[in-house]
């Protein structure tokens, strides 16, 4: 029990000591790219170079890096990312505006990939069909070797332009199966290959030999193999979402933090960067530790 | 020099919008192919908007003009009209400025808008605002007053040829707005559609505002701008997501076969340059022979024809053919109007240049047009290190001047002025144009802008464009409009001079769209 | 089998610095190095596999080497009256929206392409694996530091990071080589701790370090060779993933310089004309395609070569 307590307490240090380190990984990368927020008005509303000095120092951005990192990591702890240097708005209030969006989008292709990726190796290797080991195998090289904004196009045109099914504006169908299907190449495949050793186990081979149909089979006996392996890919696909939901908000115009940290990131605005980055990160590193518990919860193995 | 009113309602009687106009109580439609018919949301897409303060702008203007107004805007031809004063004079001497301001225009929030309302936002911008077009307009002016409720006086320390254009871009905003002494973070204007919800990079929602001063308009129920920079503006507008959208001209091609699109453009042009590194040139690009030579390589029909197909116009001038400050004598002399490649190479040897032994640093934005050129420039055997950076990206590297060459473009502008302004010295923002420091040069474009004499004026200006071309700071390859696609379901929209989708004689207030 | 294994005897070493996620990421390196573990039956169809695969890759090798005496055009040269045409007698596969010739871009691109995709993938090696065993062989302490980097590092979105570190250093191979082998360093590093806590409970390694090796000879001596095959699996899939990657990275406007003729680049750069000139993309996308294919068949026969457990099992398949 006390060792419990104490591996609890490390696990929370350590996921403290992630927090901070990308915090000050953001913060620091940030302020060495070229060009800030104030070169932004320059190049669109002509300043000279007087009146740049002037702005920097009324933003703050003539501070040394160190004052600024405090200044800003002290807010940032209570909730106040600061104000958009473009927009003069509350960066919390353009997360606000940004999260529900990629949270549905990212949420729903998990579903969707981990779906998929369970219902198609747990088929493939309970029929033993080729076919659908083949399957398996396809999904699993489009999800490498394709980019899902090359398949997204691709879709535009084929499912809006020529068919009008769906819109290009908004529409959250699209992004969420394209990205799904990436999600279930990447678990799919070494989900395949656990289940497939696990049907020629033994008590799999009893449960088929004591007559268990190959649903009841497929659900007790199989399933509880393959959710622990899905789960730990998930660490690796989750990641991999925040990428891929920016390309979807890209395409499929959808507000959401991807593209709110692109345009940022183009815009220079420092505060705005920072605060998505960070959430963007702790929030995986939260859904890690929470994903380990549950997979310490359905993997017998590890609740030893 | 006093503007008639009177013909901006016989416009608005020729678009078939005043009869109702006139009698704002009776019901639309007299005839229904004619009449606007009110309602719908416009969905609308071109520019950003950077800030709720339209005094704080940064030049993504083609937006706020939903709901503010200013008391001047530049008509479809270029030339100025009264937007929100009726009319305005101009003393002989060129100092004094004296506005008029129409009846009956109210804020957003109800109030009319009165002569000290204009005169504050005119301080505003003197005193708080930094940056920005108006910034060196605003330290000519001596003074603005009101003598009456309906007159406003803007008195200029010496003669300011640009001034009416650039006020344009002075919007009149209520001081009651919230930020005022800040920054304004929802603006009360006059315009024709009020500041909704702002959601930045994303989109504004603009209610229509029923007490607008122009008769029975808006039409629109409302207009939805579409905010997002990186989007698939032809995909949206093929699909109907979209009402009006600018879109780049190879896909607005595509656009117009789809048969419920039409493509128009801003009656303002883009113009495509190749500009050397002025402040810190590196031999032999310090040599104006050199140069001249490395234009010789560039195709300019062909570059423009790869830009922009038939409608793409190459010349040597700062503006397009039609416009008052073009001038066909110096365009038909145009020596780079063909590439020579044996020229070039002669002119390089004779300079002592070997291109192999050369690399040419060579700076651009991440578009395909410079990559036209960088290859055109390969030809003389020099070898090129393009790199293609974003807006701050290429803005920051530029403004280091370790380059030689760069192939940029800038668009629309209320004035002339605005684009001679950024070959002076001590310019605004002057990296695109390799930051030229010609005090010959200032000399001739100061005597342009205090001139009061539009001739005299123009003689000026192109003065001084000789010396820019002599010089080789910058080379004109060409103009080419923005393109705007419009559906067919818009009605009453034509595109404007500058990016402004709101003006004196059209614009988005009298748009409406056609219910099946 | 070779994970109950690893795990049966990480177990016990699990008492140190991070307790809650060795477990994990074994299983997600092992997850992520998707190691087929063919039955006997497909022993054979595996083996063709490699064949055709290393056929391919050494076909993309070899153009890649000689691509300019291949290639019929300067994969630079413009001919901008024929934009966006398709294949035909002067352009084999056609042309891009610049008037290049996309044979000899695919031709060209491969080399620059493959570079991309090697130096990613060995950035990321070096960053990953070789730190994370150099660390994990010091000691604890030092496994903790690089370790602790390294979650840092996967904690953060992979592309962003990229972008912004893009965006700091400038465009370029450089940069875009450093910004993908940073991104894909942590799934080198997990393999390489997965398959080091493995060997390292072995009794023979235990044995050698009683016998008074030194921590790093007996890494390199007894443990690497042993850790190589999981490490070079890992490797057959980074590739691609790189090569794609830099694709998207191209999309967002911040590949590499806009005259090499990348795959990626040439995807992300068609994707705008993808209606009216299709084979534009499709073109490098069935090579990616190719390639990827062909490594993974290639590492999935190398890494049965190199895994000793495998080479056990096949010599009492073939017993």
């Amino acid at each position: 029990m006390g060792a419990r307590l104490a591996g609890t307490g490390l696990g929370v240090a350590r996921l403290l000591f992630q927090a901070a380190g990308i915090v000050v990984l953001v913060f620091f990368l940030c302020r060495v790219v070229p060009g800030d927020a104030v070169d932004r008005m320059t190049l669109e509303g002509g300043l000279t170079l007087a009146q740049e000095a002037a702005l920097r120092a009324e933003m703050g951005l003539d501070r040394s890096l160190p004052v600024q990192f405090v200044d800003w990591a002290g807010g940032a702890l209570h909730g106040d990312f600061g104000t958009s240097l473009r927009y003069h708005r509350p960066v919390s209030d353009m997360l606000a505006t940004a999260l529900p969006s990629t949270l549905k989008l990212a949420g729903f292709s998990f579903l969707v990939g981990i779906g998929l990726a369970i219902g198609l190796a747990v088929a493939a290797a309970m029929s033993g069909s080729r076919w659908l080991a083949g399957l398996v195998n396809f999904v699993n090289v489009w999800s490498i070797a394709l980019p899902t904004f090359c398949v997204g196009v691709i879709a535009i045109l084929i499912f809006s332009i020529w068919l009008g099914w769906l819109p290009v504006i908004g529409g959250l169908l699209m992004p969420v199966l394209i990205l799904g299907m990436d999600n279930a190449g990447q678990i799919g495949k070494p989900l395949f290959e656990e289940l497939r050793e696990a049907t020629t186990s033994a008590h799999v081979r009893t449960a088929h030999a004591k007559g268990l149909g190959p649903v009841r089979v497929a659900l007790f006996h199989l399933l509880p193999t393959a959710l622990p392996v899905a789960l730990a890919m998930s660490g690796l696909v989750l990641a991999g979402l925040v990428a891929g939901t920016l390309t979807m908000e890209i395409l499929f115009g959808l507000p959401g933090l991807g593209s709110l940290m692109l345009n940022a990131i183009h815009g220079r605005d420092y505060p705005v960067v920072q605060a998505a980055i960070t959430v963007a990160a702790v929030g995986l590193v939260l859904i890690n530790a929470l994903m380990d518990i549950v997979h310490r919860a359905v993997d017998p193995r590890l609740s030893r | 020099m006093k503007s008639p009113s009177l013909t901006l309602d016989r416009r608005q009687l020729m678009l078939g919008a005043a009869t109702a106009s006139l009698v704002a109580v009776m019901p639309v439609s007299l005839s229904a192919q004619e009449a606007a018919s009110r309602g719908g949301v416009l969905r609308y897409a071109t520019l950003g908007l950077d800030t709720s303060d339209p005094h704080r702008h940064t030049g993504s203007i083609a937006v706020q003009q939903l709901y503010v107004e200013a008391l001047t805007s530049i008509g479809p031809d270029g030339r100025v009209e009264p937007f929100l004063a009726e009319g305005y004079e101009v003393s002989d001497d060129g100092l004094t400025y004296t506005f008029a301001l129409r009846d009956g225009v109210t804020f957003h929030n109800g109030d009319p808008v009165t002569a000290e309302d204009v005169v504050a936002n005119v301080e505003r911008v003197r005193t708080n605002v930094k940056g920005g077009w108006l910034a060196s307009a605003m330290k000519l002016v001596d003074g603005v007053n009101a003598p009456d409720d309906r007159t406003v006086v803007i008195a200029m320390k010496e003669p300011y040829a640009p001034l009416a254009n650039l006020l344009s871009e002075l919007w009149i905003v209520s001081p009651k707005s919230d930020g005022w002494n800040e920054t304004i973070t929802t603006p009360i204007g006059t315009g024709p559609f009020v500041f909704g919800e702002w959601k930045p990079q994303i989109s504004l929602y603009a209610p229509a505002y029923k007490g607008y001063w122009r008769g029975d308009m808006p039409y629109l129920d409302a207009v939805e701008a579409n905010l997002r920079e990186d989007l698939d503006k032809s995909g949206a507008m093929r699909v109907g997501d979209l009402h009006i959208a600018s879109v780049p001209r190879d896909e607005a091609r595509q656009l117009a076969k789809s048969g419920d699109i039409h493509v128009s453009q801003l009656k303002d042009s883009t113009w495509y340059f190749v500009s050397f590194n002025n402040r810190k040139p590196r031999p032999p690009f310090d040599d104006p022979r050199v140069r001249e030579a490395i234009m010789y390589a560039v195709d300019k029909q062909a570059f423009m024809n790869f830009l922009a197909g038939d409608d793409g116009v190459v010349t040597n001038q700062l503006v397009m053919p039609g416009h008052v400050y073009f001038d066909q004598g110096l365009h038909d002399a145009d020596k780079h109007a063909k590439p020579d490649l044996e020229k070039a190479k002669a002119m390089l040897a004779e300079a002592g240049v070997k291109p192999e032994e050369i690399t040419i640093e060579f700076l651009s934005w991440q578009e395909n047009y410079p990559q036209v050129v960088v290859q055109m420039v390969r030809q003389l055997g020099f070898k090129v290190n393009h790199v293609a950076l974003d807006d701050l990206g290429a803005q920051n590297r530029l403004g280091q001047y370790d380059w030689d060459m760069n192939a940029m473009a800038s668009g629309p502008r209320a004035d002339i002025f605005l684009r001679f302004v950024r070959l002076m010295s001590n310019g605004p923002n002057p990296v695109l144009w390799g930051g030229v420091q010609d005090p010959e040069l200032d000399a001739i474009v100061e005597k342009a802008v205090a001139e009061t004499d539009e001739a005299k004026r123009k003689a000026l200006y192109l003065k001084a464009w000789d010396r820019v071309m002599d010089n080789y700071y910058t080379v004109v390859l060409g103009h080419a409009a923005n393109t705007i696609a419009i559906r067919e379901e818009v009605q009453g929209y034509e595109p404007g001079f500058t990016w402004s989708p709101n003006w004196a004689t059209g614009g988005i207030a009298q748009t409406w769209l056609k219910q099946d | 089998m070779a994970f109950a294994h690893a795990h049966g005897s990480a177990g016990p070493q699990r008492s140190g610095v991070a307790v809650v996620a060795p477990v994990k990421d074994d299983r997600e390196a092992r997850a992520a190095s998707e190691p087929v573990s063919d039955p006997r039956g497909q022993r054979r169809a595996s083996a063709l596999g490699a064949l055709v695969g290393g056929a391919i890759v050494a076909l993309i090798a070899l153009a890649a080497v000689c691509a300019p005496l291949i290639a019929p055009h300067d994969p630079l040269a413009q001919d901008l009256l024929s934009l966006n045409q398709g294949p035909s007698a002067a352009h084999l596969l056609g042309t891009d929206h610049l008037g290049r010739d996309v044979f000899s871009r695919l031709v060209m691109g491969a080399r620059v392409t493959l570079l991309v995709g090697l130096g990613g993938t060995c950035v990321a090696f070096v960053l990953g694996a070789v730190c994370g065993l150099t660390a994990l062989a010091l000691g604890r302490i030092p496994e903790a530091i690089v370790f602790g980097a390294i979650d840092v590092v996967r904690a953060m979105p992979g592309i962003l990071l990229a972008l912004l570190l893009i965006v700091a250093i400038g465009a370029g191979t450089g940069p875009v080589l450093l910004a993908l082998g940073l991104s894909y360093a942590p799934h080198f590093a997990y393999v390489a701790r997965a398959a080091y806590k493995r060997e390292a409970a072995q009794d023979y390694v235990r044995a050698a370090g009683l016998f008074g090796g030194g921590r790093l000879h007996v890494l390199s001596l007894h443990i690497l060779p042993n850790v190589m095959g999981g490490l070079i699996t890992q490797g057959a899939i980074i590739l691609p993933r790189c090569i794609v990657t830099e694709s998207v990275l191209s999309f967002l406007g911040l590949g590499s310089s806009p005259d090499a003729p990348t795959w990626g680049r040439m995807v992300s750069d068609a994707s705008r004309y993808l209606e009216i000139a299709p084979h534009a993309i499709l073109i490098p996308v069935l090579a990616l395609i190719a390639l990827t294919v062909s490594l993974l068949l290639v590492g999935d026969a190398v890494r049965a070569h190199l895994d000793p457990l495998r080479r056990v099992q096949a010599a009492k398949g073939a017993a």
